[in-house]
Order: C-alpha cells, then sequence, then structure tokens
C-alpha cells in the first residue's frame, strides 16, 4: 500500500481485512502488515499487505520495505489533486528502487463526490500512462474488492 | 599406432627399388586419410602443448564427476592445496589476507562480540542473585557441590525453551517454514516474519548499520527473545523463552548455513511456494530445544533433614561456643578480681585455655572456682607462679592460718586492727593473745566480743550444780529412792565443773550442805543432816573426785524450803544441797 500521507491507505486495509496489528505500528515502525488470503478466477492466493506509513515532509518509503514485493496499490486520495501528483512520482522512484511491478492506482475517498477534484484530464493522463486505476471508497466499502482482485490477476499475470 | 604401420616403415630385404616404390604408392592410395589422423593422433599425444589443452578442456568436468562419485580428489588434492597456500603465505602473505579479510574480519568480530555479551550476561546474572535470598541459597549449593559460584548461577538460570523457529525468505520476507513447540500459543507466522523483517528493516535503516550488521535480539519482557541469524538468502528467527546459552546461537547459525548449503539456489529463486521446504523442518525441528529445571531429587526431603540437623547442631554449637566464651570471659574476670590472684594473660590454643600470672598459696584454688562458672577443668591449664599478696583477704587468711581459729571465732582485719569475735576454747584464746605480738600486719587487736567458752561452761555449770539438790529418806542418810539419776546427773556436772575449774586454773571449794525437816529434835536434826552431807561426800570421793575440794555441813531443819504442811512437803525438806565457792 502506498502513497503520500491521509490518502486512505490504512482504511482500505482495514474495509479489507481483519487486522492483528494495531495502527500504531505504522507511526512507530513505518509499517503494519497484514494478510488476506483470497481467490481469483478459482486460484487461492494470500495477500501479505504492507501496509507503508503514509509519505509526508519527514517521511519517505524506505526501500528495504518494498524490496521483495509482488505487486502493489498506489493509493491516491481524489479530493487532494497534490496527492495525484506525489503518486506519479512515488510510482517512479518505486520502480526505480524495486524495478516493473504489477500495481493498481486506487482513487479513494469516492464518497466525498462534492470535495472530488480529478477530472477528467487526470484520468486521462492516467490512461495514456497505460496505468490501471480503481475508484474505492474505504468508507463505504465501494471497489476496494475489486482493487486487490484485480491486482492479484494482474500478479498472477506477470 | 598399429603393428602394421611400424612394419610397414621397415623395407624387406632383398626386394627392388621399383617394387618398393609401387608398394609404398599403393599404401598411400589405401592409407592416405587414416595415415593423416595417425599423424595427427600422434601430434596430439606428443605434443606437451596440445596435450595440456586438451585435459584442460576436460578437467573441470572430470573433477566435477569423481567428486561426486567419491573423495579422492579431495583427498590427493588436499596436500597439493596446503602447499600451495603455505607458498602463497612464505611468498606474500598480503595476498591470503587480502582475500580472507572480508570473510574473516566480520566472523571473528561476531565471535568476540556473542563472546563478550556472553560473558556480561553470565556477570550480571552473577551479580543480580548474588545478595537475593535465592543467591544465598545457590551460594550454599555451590559450598555443597564445589562448584563455582557463577556456575551455579548460569546453571539456574539458562532455562528456556525455544517456542518457534522461523526460515524467512530475505528478499520477500516470506516464511520459507515455520516449526514450533507444543502448547505454544502463535500469531499468524507470515505476519509475524513479515513484521519481523520490517522491524529489523527499520533498525537497519534508522541506524544506518553496515551490511554485516544487523538486529539480532529482540528482547521482549523478562523472558521473551527473538534471536535472528542472518544469511545471503534467508533468516533462521528463534523465539525464545527463558535464558538461553550462548551454544544455542552456534547451533542456530550451523542449521541455517546447512540449509544455505543444500538449498543455497533454491533460496536464491524462492517464489513464495513453501511445499517444497518440508525437507528443511527436521533441521528447524532440531532448533527446538529446551532446557528444564531439572526436578528435584527424591533425596531432597533427606537433604533438608539433614540440612536442617546440621542447622540446628550449629545453631547449638554456637550457643555453647558464645556460652563457654561468656563463661571464660566471666571466669577470666572473676580471677582478676580475686584476692591473691594476678593475672597477666589468658588465651585459648588447641582447645584449651592457658592462664598466666600469679598466686598466693592462700587465695582461692582456681580450679575451684571453674565449678562456679561450670566449667570443665581438663580445659585448663594454669601457669601461676606463687607470691605473698598484701591483700587484706589473703592477709587475713594467713593470719587465721597461723591462729589457728576455730569455725567459731571471727576474724576482721581493718586498718592494721584484728578485731576478734564470737566464741572459742579459754586455751586458744590465752594462746591467741600470746600469738598476736608476734604476727605482722597486726598493730592491735581487739577480742572483747570474743566469749571464752570454758569460762562461760564454768559459771553456766556452777549456776547448775547450785540449783541441784538430793532427797533423803525420813529419818536417814541413805538418798530417797528415785534419787539415783538425779545424783549421776549431779556427778556429771560436778566432774565436768571441777575439769573446768582445773583448765580455767581456778581453785574452787563446793560446800555439801545437808538439811533436816522440822519434825524431831533440833539436835537429831542436826546429825542427820550432817550425816547426809557427810554420806554424799563419801559417794563423791568414792567417785574419783578429791575430798579436798569439798567442805560439808549440817544445817538441821534451820533452812526449811517448804513449809511443811504435807508429808510431801517434808520429803522436800529432807535433801543435800551444794553451794561453790571461788
Amino acid at each position: 500500500m502506498l502513497g503520500v500521507y491521509n490518502v486512505g491507505k490504512t482504511s482500505l486495509v482495514r474495509s479489507f481485512v481483519y487486522s492483528i496489528f494495531e495502527d500504531k505500528y505504522l507511526s512507530t515502525v513505518g509499517v503494519k502488515i497484514d494478510k488476506k488470503p483470497i481467490e481469483i478466477d478459482g486460484q487461492p492466493i494470500e495477500f501479505l499487505l504492507w501496509d507503508i506509513a503514509g509519505e509526508d515532509d519527514h517521511f519517505s518509503v524506505p526501500p528495504t520495505y518494498l524490496r521483495g514485493a509482488s505487486g502493489y496499490l498506489l493509493v491516491i486520495d481524489g479530493t487532494r489533486r497534490a496527492t495525484f501528483d506525489k503518486a506519479l512520482d512515488l510510482q517512479q522512484r518505486t520502480e526505480a528502487a524495486v524495478g516493473p511491478l504489477p500495481f493498481i492506482a486506487v482513487l479513494n475517498k469516492l464518497d466525498l463526490t462534492d470535495q472530488w477534484q480529478l477530472g477528467p484530464k487526470d484520468l486521462a493522463e492516467l490512461d495514456q500512462r497505460n496505468w490501471t486505476f480503481i475508484k474505492t471508497s474505504a468508507k463505504l466499502g465501494t471497489g476496494v474488492e475489486e482493487a486487490f482482485t484485480k491486482l492479484g490477476q494482474k500478479i498472477l499475470l506477470s | 599406432m598399429s603393428p602394421a604401420d611400424s612394419e610397414s616403415d621397415k623395407r624387406p630385404e632383398g626386394q627392388e627399388p621399383q617394387e618398393v616404390l609401387e608398394i609404398e604408392k599403393l599404401r598411400r592410395l589405401i592409407t592416405g586419410p587414416e595415415r593423416i589422423q595417425i599423424d595427427q593422433l600422434r601430434e596430439r599425444l606428443e605434443n606437451p602443448e596440445l596435450r595440456t589443452k586438451d585435459i584442460s578442456q576436460i578437467l573441470p568436468e572430470a573433477i566435477l564427476l569423481r567428486t561426486s562419485q567419491d573423495e579422492k580428489i579431495a583427498k590427493a588434492l588436499a596436500p597439493t592445496v596446503e602447499k600451495a597456500i603455505e607458498s602463497s603465505i612464505h611468498r606474500n602473505r598480503k595476498v591470503l589476507v587480502d582475500v580472507l579479510f572480508p570473510v574473516m574480519g566480520p566472523a571473528i568480530r561476531k565471535a568476540v562480540t556473542s563472546t563478550l555479551h556472553g560473558m556480561i550476561q553470565s556477570f550480571d546474572k552473577t551479580l543480580e542473585y548474588s545478595l537475593s535470598l535465592q543467591g544465598l541459597k545457590w551460594r550454599f549449593e555451590a559450598l555443597r557441590t564445589k562448584k563455582p559460584f557463577g556456575e551455579i548461577v548460569l546453571l539456574h538460570t539458562l532455562l528456556y525453551q525455544v517456542e518457534q523457529v522461523f526460515l524467512i525468505h530475505r528478499k520477500s520476507s516470506l516464511v520459507i517454514q515455520h516449526v514450533m513447540s507444543k502448547d505454544v500459543k502463535i500469531q499468524d507466522p507470515d505476519l509475524v516474519a513479515s513484521m519481523l523483517s520490517a522491524i529489523r528493516d527499520f533498525v537497519q535503516d534508522s541506524f544506518k548499520l553496515e551490511k554485516d550488521e544487523s538486529l539480532d535480539t529482540l528482547q521482549m519482557g523478562s523472558d521473551r527473545t527473538i534471536w535472528v541469524e542472518q544469511g545471503a538468502h534467508a533468516l533462521l528467527a528463534a523465539v525464545i523463552r527463558g535464558t538461553p546459552p550462548s551454544d544455542l546461537r552456534i547451533a542456530l547459525r550451523e542449521t541455517l548455513d546447512t540449509i544455505h548449503l543444500r538449498h543455497g539456489e533454491a533460496l536464491e529463486v524462492f517464489d513464495g511456494d513453501t511445499a517444497l521446504w518440508e525437507a528443511v523442518r527436521p533441521d528447524l525441528e532440531d532448533c527446538l530445544q529446551s532446557r528444564y529445571k531439572p526436578k528435584q531429587k527424591k533425596t531432597f526431603p533427606l537433604f533438608w533433614v539433614l540440612f536442617g540437623t546440621g542447622l540446628v547442631l550449629l545453631g547449638i554449637w554456637c550457643f555453647f561456643s558464645i556460652q563457654t566464651h561468656g563463661r571464660w570471659m566471666h571466669y577470666l574476670e572473676r580471677l582478676k578480681g580475686e584476692p591473691g590472684i594476678q593475672i597477666t594473660s589468658g588465651e585459648k590454643r588447641s582447645g584449651r585455655y592457658h592462664i598466666y600470672g600469679l598466686r598466693d598459696p592462700l587465695a582461692s584454688e582456681p580450679v575451684d572456682l571453674l565449678k562456679k562458672d561450670k566449667l570443665k577443668p581438663d580445659k585448663f591449664v594454669f601457669n601461676l607462679e606463687s607470691y605473698t599478696s598484701t591483700h587484706p583477704q589473703v592477709v587475713l587468711k594467713r593470719i587465721d592460718a597461723i591462729l589457728k581459729s576455730p569455725s567459731t571465732v571471727h576474724l576482721e582485719l581493718k586498718d592494721n586492727v584484728l578485731n576478734i569475735s564470737g566464741s572459742a576454747s579459754h586455751s586458744w584464746i590465752t594462746n591467741m593473745r600470746e600469738a598476736i605480738p608476734t604476727i605482722p600486719w597486726i598493730s592491735k587487736y581487739d577480742d572483747r566480743n570474743l566469749i571464752d567458752m570454758d569460762l562461760n561452761n564454768f559459771d553456766n555449770l556452777r549456776e547448775k550444780i547450785e540449783k541441784r539438790f538430793l532427797l533423803f529418806e525420813f529419818r536417814s542418810a541413805e538418798m530417797a529412792k528415785g534419787q539415783e539419776l538425779e545424783f549421776q546427773a549431779f556427778m556429771e556436772d560436778l566432774k565436768n565443773f571441777i575439769n573446768l575449774a582445773k583448765g580455767l586454773e581456778k581453785i574452787v571449794q563446793v560446800d555439801i550442805i545437808g538439811h533436816a525437816d522440822s519434825q524431831g529434835t533440833e539436835r537429831a536434826n542436826l546429825l542427820i543432816s550432817q550425816e547426809r552431807a557427810d554420806k554424799i561426800l563419801s559417794i563423791i570421793v568414792k567417785e574419783g573426785l578429791d575430798a579436798k575440794s569439798f567442805r560439808t555441813s549440817g544445817l538441821g531443819s534451820r533452812e526449811l524450803f517448804r513449809e511443811e504442811k504435807t508429808n510431801q512437803d517434808r520429803e522436800f525438806n529432807r535433801r543435800v544441797t551444794f553451794r561453790v565457792i571461788g
């Protein structure tokens, strides 16, 4: 789970799995790990979700946390335009650190429609970059399962 | 080379040159291509350069093949390799040092750090337990078993159980294999392993550790530890309850090395499929070591009984030692205060008490004083020199010894004045008075409170005799019936009195006075009374007393003792009485 601070990564994980670790790991170690077994096209796979603390001015994702990853969700806050640009930058850095990996861009906070800032131009840019993206609402649970399933499919195909 | 070829080189004897040439031509036609090959083969066999090239092409495969079959290659190469290393070191040791340093450096550093850590750990434990109640118990055990205290502490504290062992893929942080002890409640191993990897990464990044440095120990609470050993492709993490011995880390390291050795390539390309990794389970299970607190031996109660008995005996011994010591000190003080004894030193040596000093022969006997303090005389050795004490009490004893005082006499010496009290015989008093002027330490004496017992008895007997009387028959000088006992008692007193008088050098005279009742004439009464007195005198003389000491007289009925109203009154008046003169 990658993305800048407060884009809703933890909420997405929480709505997807039942967590055994407390969220405080995020602020202490910078990562919280959860496990979710799912079935994709009849094949059981198991996600080990590394919910990495959101990047801000003082914290950037440690490359060691990315090491060994099979894929990632790049979370963007649909109500904050700046998170979109930062996600583009984060994706590039991730690719530079661990090489090309399957990923899904997640445009979160879909429930806050009145504050939504991502327009068709942004989505076109994603298309142009050939990114797969899914609009989600961790609060309502919309698109969450789909996002993880799609990522799973991509990983299996890679 | 075939035999035919070798023969072909020889020309048969007697053949013509033309024929020879033709045969040769024919032979070349037939064997031409093979001959070229034979020449080439010969060239390869005879040319060392070509042979070296040939062998170099197959040598690696040959070695690999043979190595997989047996160990002969290794054995054959060992001396050469050893010689090569030796030669390299002799020639230039820097080359080998440079090669080995990156490997040996971290290994040595780690070994030293681990050993030091172990030492500090054991030292900490030793200190921790040295002053506690538990520590005292272990100290006693150390004494009992004659083992060093530190070893006993470690023996008791090295109780541990390896609860879980994780083999974790380094790159992906995925669990390759996981084993655990029975009855251990665990969280999902995948999550734990991932989190563990994350934490290790976090520490590594946060503290900018070198590659060979890593978080190898996590301490949770006082009794849970995670030890992590890091290999090229995998980590081995052991969750341990208790205090593990440093040997365990070596065992973990060896297990990880073994796994790398056997499955190094498979580890490198691990893709998350754990099904293939069942083979390493036994290796990991070997790491699930534990050491439990040894069960208390059945002889334990006996030990405690013996211990208790020992303690009681020790207590008793201490009590008696203290008591004896107390008595010894008390005795020594008593001796020091004893008149006529001067103590210079006293000490206990070889289980006996030695006392040195001076003693007046008239002073108390030190052995007798021991009894007062309930001390055994055989434990004491007295080294007391004789001297003459001037202590008043000893001086008094000395005076007492000179005077040979009877027990009825009490002497007291104060400012050289001897006070003599009590009672003594007349002769002792006389001798005492003669002896005193010859005794030093006495300037004056006072015996006013000393009673002369002989004189006292003399007066008592005199009074007794004068109170006695003897009764007589009517008109007769015979003593009345029943007067025999009275007479015997009188005679006894009289004899004692006479003897006392002699001792006191007193000249005494006893008057024997006869009386009669008022019946009859005065003359007759005077006669009978005189007869009665004479009669008694004659008996006294018969008893052996000197008649000169006696005088008789008859008073008739002039001094009646009772008014004669009855016959009994008259019987009382017919008597003899006594009076002592002198």
